[in-house]
């Protein structure tokens, strides 16, 4: 099939060549550990500890092409060890760091699910990760888990970086979602990352002074591309924190921001949720959000109200108006595929549309702003360069404007496969449009995100496949094997969805223990799929609604627990 | 009634009626929080408050992982262990 995209100008082959091209002295990554630690690497010292990293890997055995996995702590040791695999044109992966709620069985499973899929040369993991997790992970004949600390290494072996790495070789691997038996690696090139690189950069208008500010986890698509690989290709200055560390302490993001004056951050929707409530007026006064030009909300549905809470707590910050801004973004596409105007005076545009017609019809007929029955949608921004975006209706057919269908997606930043999987790959790849399962419509060249065909729940950021919820009810000797619904309910006070589970009982009887049953198999959420559901309905047997073919009918569910429930009504 | 023993009661007390919320949950010093899904880590904010109210300490934030919160007894051995008397 012809390249159907003209060819975009890139001033490298491989990501190793950007950074190798980065001038030595400038600051690179900041890293905050607590209030009185902040640790910075310039471009210089950081390639030093990439390239003593990339020693090491040799001396283990790993050569080009061969699949490396990090399994380590958020920090600049784990970028290094990225990059060090990279530089010897190997394919490094990194996976989720174990927290202390996972169940070890269950993460040993997971793990030896995809240590087995990626055919791993290296498993690499840190000082402290629990020897129960890594003593049996199963791994192929020639492959091996070693430990890496976190202390800055300096080799004198020169530089390692393969040179005979062409565009077209793997770059790395990501891990979409799903549990970690069951996440798909997205195969990505080192040509398809420069791509997306090159058009992003333009799309918001990079210059050598922005400074991008990242509290995401490296593990996805966010954290990676956009706030280490990009400040990494093109010379910019990052500054860090652990998730965990945010989490605990919310307003250090605005302090970061604040000190460092950032230019550019990406965040869930949520996050703007959880900083306007969680921030206290009286200490908002402390924060200087004047520098930022682009705070954009991207990986979870973009809610007017979110964005309007947090403009309302932070304007008196120095926040701009046209400061927050929206994406459509995934890791199949390396990232971004759509992204709002930056320009300094333009917000991402909103539109009122008829309720009514949209429920019945599935049609967004645009009326006038606070219309009776009118719902707002955001728009998550116009197509980058080379990337397109086609609507389609449960059959295939091209939609017209308006009318919400499937989200297909293709460019020329597209990932080269699931790694090892070339099932899945022929699944969502066809005639180069990628089937992103996502729902949305166009409307004047601007793409709104209306919801997931796969019935994704996203919590905070995360994406969880409800079929693993029920699994794990299903687990539960009480529960009646494959009579569980699991789905995710929007909390506007949270700015982000949660699960709700109703599962049926195996007896009548089994109601008396609700509470037992009902903790139970919360831990066992908590410990698979590290999020906590927010309620969990026990019915008695023949409660849930099934389909034709006798299996459980999942909107139908849905809609009948929302029938009993109130408190999920008004939500 | 000892000092540390009253900030337990205050503290469970606080978590069940401000955090968890469900009338059929009762919970110990000892009793799992974070691990066992009674409460999330983005709730662990509003719970570092009230820690630093009870036990009139600053506790820096960065000191602290969610597993020095997963229960009664682990979060006031944490504000004692990184905890700064107030000024």
């Amino acid at each position: 099939m012809p390249d159907p995209f003209p060819r975009v100008q890139i001033p490298f082959t491989t990501l190793s060549e950007a950074l190798l091209a980065a001038p030595q002295q400038k600051a690179f990554v900041t890293m905050w550990i607590d209030d009185n630690d902040e640790r910075t690497f310039t471009f210089g010292e950081f390639s030093q500890w990439a390239n003593a990293q990339a020693a090491s890997f040799k001396e283990h055995g790993v050569r080009r092409g061969d699949t490396v996995i990090l399994i380590m702590p958020q920090g600049v040791a784990l970028m290094a060890a990225f990059t060090g695999a990279m530089l010897l044109g190997a394919v490094p992966a990194i996976l989720a760091y174990p927290t202390f709620k996972v169940e070890p069985a269950k993460y040993r499973f997971g793990l030896a699910g995809i240590s087995a899929n990626l055919k791993a040369k290296l498993v690499v993991v840190d000082e402290s990760f629990p020897v129960v997790f890594a003593e049996t992970v199963g791994l192929g004949d020639q492959s091996k888990v070693i430990r890496v600390n976190s202390l800055p290494l300096i080799s004198g072996n020169g530089d390692l970086t393969d040179t005979s790495c062409e565009s077209q070789d793997l770059a790395f691997i990501q891990h979409s979602a799903g549990t970690t038996g069951l996440q798909k690696g997205v195969a990505l090139s080192h040509g398809a990352v420069l791509r997306q690189l090159a058009h992003l950069t333009k799309a918001l208008k990079i210059g050598p002074h922005d400074r991008i500010y990242s509290w995401l986890p490296l593990y996805h698509d966010m954290g990676l591309i956009a706030c280490f690989i990009l400040p990494m290709v093109y010379h910019l200055r990052v500054v860090m924190q652990p998730p965990t560390d945010w989490v605990l302490q919310p307003e250090s993001m605005l302090h970061l921001i604040s000190k460092y004056k950032c230019t550019l951050s990406w965040v869930p929707n949520f996050t703007l949720q959880f900083l306007a409530r969680r921030v206290k007026p009286e200490y908002r006064k402390e924060y200087d959000l004047a520098s930022l030009r682009a705070l954009i909300n991207c990986s979870e549905p973009v809610r007017a109200e979110s964005m309007d809470s947090f403009t309302a707590a932070f304007s008196s910050c120095g926040l701009q108006p046209t400061a927050l801004q929206s994406s459509y973004a995934m890791a199949e596409n390396v990232f971004a595929v759509t992204q709002s105007a930056i320009d300094g005076t333009s917000m991402p545009r909103r539109i009122w549309i008829e309720s009514s017609k949209y429920q019945s019809e599935q049609i967004a007929v645009p009326i006038d702003k606070g219309s009776a029955s009118s719902a707002c949608f955001i728009s998550s921004g116009q197509c980058l360069p080379n990337n397109e975006v086609r609507i389609v209706s449960e059959n295939g057919e091209a939609l017209p404007d308006g009318h919400v269908g499937e989200i297909l997606i293709r460019s020329d930043s597209m990932l080269d496969g699931y790694y090892n999987r070339p099932d899945l790959t022929t699944l969502s790849l066809r005639d180069g449009w990628y089937w992103s399962g996502d729902l949305g419509f166009l409307l004047d060249r601007e793409l709104y995100i209306t919801g997931r065909k796969k019935d994704l729940i996203i919590v905070g950021g995360k994406n969880i496949y409800p079929q693993d919820v029920e699994e794990i009810a299903f687990s539960h000797p009480a529960i009646h094997d494959g009579r569980a619904v699991a789905f995710g309910c929007y909390n506007p006070d949270l700015g982000t969805e949660e699960i709700v589970l109703v599962a049926e009982v195996e007896e009548l009887s089994n109601l008396g223990d609700s509470s037992t049953i009902d903790r139970a198999i919360r831990s066992a959420i908590v410990a698979d799929l590290g999020v906590v559901p927010r309620a969990i309905y026990l019915k008695p047997p023949r409660w849930i609604v099934k389909s034709t073919a006798g299996k459980p009918a999942r909107s139908a569910t849905r809609e009948k627990l929302l029938a009993e429930h109130a408190e999920l009504r008004i939500r | 009634m000892t000092d540390s023993t009253k900030d337990a009661k205050e503290l469970i007390d606080y978590i069940c009626k401000e955090i968890i919320r469900r009338p059929d949950v009762q919970i110990a010093v000892d009793t799992p929080l974070v691990s066992s899904g009674l409460i999330d880590s983005f709730s662990l904010v509003d719970v570092l408050s009230k820690l630093e109210d009870l036990t009139a300490m600053r506790i820096p934030a960065g000191k602290v992982q969610p597993k020095d919160m997963d229960t009664v007894n682990l979060m006031l051995s944490t504000a004692h262990r990184v905890g700064k008397p107030r000024k």
